[in-house]
């Protein structure tokens, strides 16, 4: 094949793949979405390396797919039209921790389980997604916009100034990392915006179709010297709602979400059989922490703020201290919510049936009710259990927005369940997208009934991706391209 | 002239009301005397009036307009509120202005934190209504005065963003004509009528309407925009006194500022460093000396009669922390706060002082006004995000490039500019602030502009003003690298004819191309005729 024997050319086969079983490999991954078949997979080290592979498929109109990790949940990184795998797992070094700035400059293959364990023994902490797999690569994460579980930082995104190889083979650095001799300057490249433009807008939600991002900045925190969770149970979820939308407008705690029981049960292992049938629907978790001076005082006045409000406007509520039939510690729970999930045999999402399809979408939080009312008669309709069905919300600044995530369990080795799932899937996108879930991120098949609702959003993007990706060849077929 | 047909066309769509081609009245919209650039070589050099002025009162009607000046290449400026005296106005002649005073809907959600805002509000009215429901918003240095919109999409920072953040980060669902006229949504209005979030579907749009700073009005016109509100504590802030000495009283259990006399420059710099680690407070800011006697003063006279009684020595040894405090949930975060930041201070010899529990900038005057009364002109001659070590060595570095172009620029005995902490701590923003009087020779004022951005380039600092703030041609090859390319291959596919706002982003390189006193601090290249986008000489104009 002439692929393969050009890019032998340039690389040596310790870092170019072509057999089969590799082949198939990097065909699938954990989502719905039909395999196909790369031409190849570089493993590729450097940005050097990076610009050889994207000069070259330019020069003979390859399709390029980069790959930062080997886990994906929804078919980003399946070659719909065949090319070059460009693999960046091994591109995985932490390049810097600056503690006076409180940032680190990452390699895009490093991955939550590495990078969470190297801040820890440094006493900090990058703020994280719901118990990210331990093999997903940071970056890209912060780049796909998934969404933190601490948002008390009004100023919220992580990512600052990155280093991207553009489709053209040209390395470009956003932000203040893009003076000339970075990183060997005065400059840490802290601020993402510009040079000129924030081109990190323009790679963020991009699923690799604007270029390869190689390195970048995310934004650290100090670990609190002390924690206090509390687990609140919910039964009536607008009433729950309402509830944080209170204490978050008085900027109380730090980690904080919703989960529902089938979610509880598969992250906290607990045993929900023990507690027969008064167990809620919904649990709120949040977190109070002090930090290196007066801690307790901290948690002292969030905690009476906390309790001021169950005592007046919310008695049907109550402040546990503990899970229930929960085998972790709650210093173990608030451990959890730092690190990525600690084996990824057992990961979360994946534990109950192996297969997980998440649908997810922001919304405003008033509009919660209605969206589970849907998402649960639809899988009722479609012969799913209602009670199998994972529910997680995220609250968004202050509570002003949510994301909210329905998680489908489902045995990837059943063909029929495997059908039903993806057309549960597929209308259950559909109606939510009637109803007004906005879909920051559209995945698969679902990017066409997204993109279709939005004709003028996909003119501009298709302008401003010829201008970067003139003959469309990153991760070409994915988003609207 | 604008041809007889177009404005047959601009009065269908507005009505004869709403167009004029009258020179009186195009003669009002003649840049300064504002303050801001006001009197420099480039605002008696690039500005024009204006030929016609339409005011348009919908998006339709935006849209309209625009295509008429495609039709017709028609040079056209978007225009809300004025505040860049020079780089608002008309650069070419025959140029229509588009005067979005009348566009000036507002709905603000209080249950979702956030207000939808059109071109014609001003911060002063968005941030009132906001107290009103117990949020608030971060004017920009600008002022009450100037347009929400305008002031998001080009600047925007203020002391809250050390709790509120870069002020892209606030902008959500907007409305745009591109500047070929095309229309664009952005966020979750792409998809629906609610404009409640800012991102997607799939790559972040609004990537394109600015960097550090923005277009400056040469990328289409913002039509409507939804930014976010934050939640504020529950008591009233009192306005008192009487104009123009006007101020907020401060709830001091509630907010207060505190003003600490830090022993040296390092000192001071570590404290803020160490407010961002514990995550206190909601301002955090170095205070120039200047400040002060600008504050102190009623009038030009007694700010001179003050500002000439300092030294060099007294700048020196002048540190001055100022830490705004806001209890959002309680009273006893309040005492937190204050012994957190009391143990900080006290462990680097800082010294709390006496502090007036008023506001007079921050909240919602903003009263830049103020700051160029002593002079007559004044510009940021830079601002920065960058660490805060960045921001702290900028300004020795601007300070002493500036002894040089003293006069015309104003004694200031070695200040260093301002600085103050941006999301927390992660950043640190810094701005060099300089005065000069419009009425003496500005051509140094004009090369000291130039020679700054020089310096950032030398010493590899960043700076917010890249883009069409400084001559793109000198800055583009040391940025990115060489982002002009980019900058200029999206102007292009989106204003083919280059008729939003010309020359922009090219007008500090034409400007420096065809001032006398500018051509011999060229030392950069530019592409050949061929590449470069080229526009009558303004030379040619004034003549």
């Amino acid at each position: 094949m002439r692929i393969t024997e050009d890019i032998l050319k340039l690389f040596g086969p310790e870092q170019l793949y072509y057999n089969p079983q590799t082949l198939d490999h990097y065909s699938k991954d954990y989502s719905l979405f039909p395999s196909k078949r790369p031409d190849c997979v570089v493993k590729a080290r450097n940005a050097e390396e990076i610009q050889h592979v994207l000069k070259y498929a330019g020069s003979n109109g390859i399709p390029v797919v980069p790959s930062s990790s080997r886990v994906h949940f929804y078919g980003g990184t399946i070659p719909q039209k065949g090319g070059i795998v460009l693999d960046l797992t091994e591109m995985d070094r932490v390049l810097e921790i600056d503690e006076l700035n409180r940032r680190v400059r990452i390699e895009v293959g490093l991955t939550w389980g590495k990078l969470s364990k190297r801040l820890e023994e440094k006493g900090l902490r990058v703020m994280m997604p719901l118990y990210p797999h331990p093999l997903r690569s940071v970056v890209t994460d912060l780049l796909e916009r998934e969404v933190i579980t601490n948002t008390v930082y009004e100023y919220g995104e992580s990512l600052q100034g990155m280093e991207v190889v553009w489709p053209n083979g040209e390395v470009f650095r956003t932000g203040s990392a893009s003076v000339e001799g970075y990183p060997e300057s005065i400059c840490k490249g802290v601020n993402p915006s510009g040079p000129g433009l924030d081109f990190y807008r323009l790679l963020q939600g991009a699923q690799g179709t604007m270029g390869v991002v190689t390195w970048a900045n995310v934004k650290v925190e100090y670990l609190p010297k002390m924690d206090k969770i509390f687990f609140i149970p919910v039964s009536n979820i607008s009433r729950g709602i309402e509830f944080l939308s209170q204490i978050m407008r008085l900027r109380v705690g730090q980690e904080c979400f919703f989960l529902n029981r089938m979610n509880i049960a598969l992250i906290f292992d607990v045993d929900f059989k023990k507690r027969g049938e008064r167990v809620p629907p919904w649990t709120l978790l949040i977190v109070l922490s002090g930090f290196q001076r007066y801690p307790e005082e901290k948690i002292r006045y969030e905690e009476d703020l906390l309790r001021n409000l169950v005592k007046g406007e919310f008695q049907e509520l109550l402040l546990l201290e503990e899970l229930p039939n929960c085998p972790f510690s709650n210093l173990e729970i608030v451990r959890m919510l730092r690190r990525a999930w600690p084996d990824p045999l057992t990961y979360w999402k994946q534990r109950y049936k192996k297969g997980c399809q998440s649908l997810f979408f922001v919304t405003k939080p008033s509009y919660v009710e209605k969206f589970v009312g849907i998402v649960e008669a639809l899988a009722i309709q479609s012969g799913y259990k209602k009670g199998d069905i994972g529910m997680y919300i995220q609250p968004i600044e202050q509570n002003r927005a949510c994301h909210l995530e329905f998680n489908f369990y489902y045995d990837p080795e059943n063909g029929p369940e495997k059908e039903g799932m993806a057309q549960l899937y597929q209308k259950a996108v559909l109606r939510c997208l009637n109803e007004g879930a906005h879909f920051t991120r559209p995945y698969g098949e679902a990017s066409r009934v997204i993109y279709e609702r939005a004709p003028e959003y996909v003119r501009t993007l298709k302008r401003v991706k010829a201008i970067f990706d003139p003959q469309n060849l990153m991760n070409p077929g994915r988003l609207c391209f | 002239m604008i041809p007889k047909e177009a404005i047959k066309e601009f009065e269908s769509i507005v009505g004869n009301e709403y167009f004029t081609v009258d020179p009186v009245i195009c003669e009002g919209y003649r840049g300064g005397p504002g303050g801001y650039e006001c009197g420099l070589g480039y605002e008696k050099m690039m500005v024009r009036i204006p030929k016609g002025i339409i005011l348009p009162r919908q998006t339709s009607e935006v849209r309209a307009i625009v295509s008429v000046c495609y039709q017709y290449d028609i040079p056209y400026v978007p225009y809300s509120t004025g505040f860049y005296g020079a780089k608002s106005h008309p650069h070419v002649e025959n140029a229509l202005l588009i005067d979005l005073k009348r566009m000036n809907g507002f709905e603000i959600d209080e249950r979702h934190l956030l207000a939808v805002v059109e071109p014609g509000i001003i911060y002063s009215q968005l941030q009132e209504e906001a107290l009103r429901r117990g949020m608030y918003v971060s004017v920009g240095g600008g002022g009450g005065q100037v347009s929400v919109i305008a002031n998001m999409i080009n600047d925007g920072t203020s002391p809250h963003s050390y709790r509120f953040g870069l002020a892209q980060r606030r902008i959500l669902g907007t409305e745009m004509v591109l500047p070929d006229g095309d229309l664009l949504r952005l966020g979750s209005l792409a998809i629906q009528e609610d404009p409640f979030w800012g991102e997607g579907p799939g790559p972040d749009l609004r990537g394109l309407l600015r960097g550090g700073t923005g277009w400056r009005g040469s990328f289409g016109i913002v039509t409507k925009m939804a930014i976010k509100l934050m939640p504020f504590q529950p008591e009233a802030l009192r306005p008192e006194g009487v104009s123009p000495q006007t101020s907020l009283r401060l709830p001091q259990n509630r907010v207060k500022w505190v003003n600490i006399r830090m022993p040296d420059h390092m000192s001071l710099k570590k404290a803020v460093y160490e407010i961002g680690k514990a995550e206190i407070g909601a301002a955090v800011m170095k205070v120039p000396l200047f400040w002060r006697a600008v504050a102190r003063a009623k009038s030009k006279e007694e700010f001179w009669e003050i500002w000439s009684k300092e030294s060099e020595e007294r700048i020196q040894s002048f540190h001055l922390l100022r830490v705004l405090l806001i209890a959002y949930g309680s009273e006893d975060q309040m005492k937190y706060e204050e012994r957190v930041l009391t143990d900080i201070v006290t462990e680097l010899g800082g010294q709390a002082q006496r502090t007036k529990q008023t506001d007079e900038s921050w909240f919602k005057n903003a009263d830049s006004a103020g700051m160029w009364l002593m002079c007559g002109g004044y510009i940021s001659v830079d601002y920065i995000s960058e660490t805060l070590d960045h921001a702290v060595s900028q300004g020795e570095r601007m300070a002493d490039l500036k002894r040089n172009f003293t006069p015309p620029l104003m004694p200031d005995y070695g200040e260093r500019g301002w600085f103050q902490s941006l999301e927390m701590g992660h950043q640190g923003y810094s701005e060099y602030l300089i005065y000069w009087d419009p009425e003496e020779n500005t051509e140094r004022v004009d090369q000291f502009y130039l020679e700054s951005a020089k310096e950032n380039i030398r010493r590899r600092f960043y700076t917010a003003l890249l883009g069409p703030n400084q001559p793109l041609y000198l800055t583009g090859p040391a940025y990115g690298r060489d982002y002009h390319q980019w900058l200029l291959a999206i102007k292009n596919e989106f204003d083919p004819k280059w008729l939003c706002h010309p020359p922009f982003p090219l007008a500090h390189d034409q400007f420096i191309d065809e001032a006398e006193w500018m051509k011999t601090l060229k030392d950069w290249k530019e592409p050949g005729l061929k590449e470069r986008k080229v526009f009558p000489s303004v030379k040619s104009q004034t003549d």
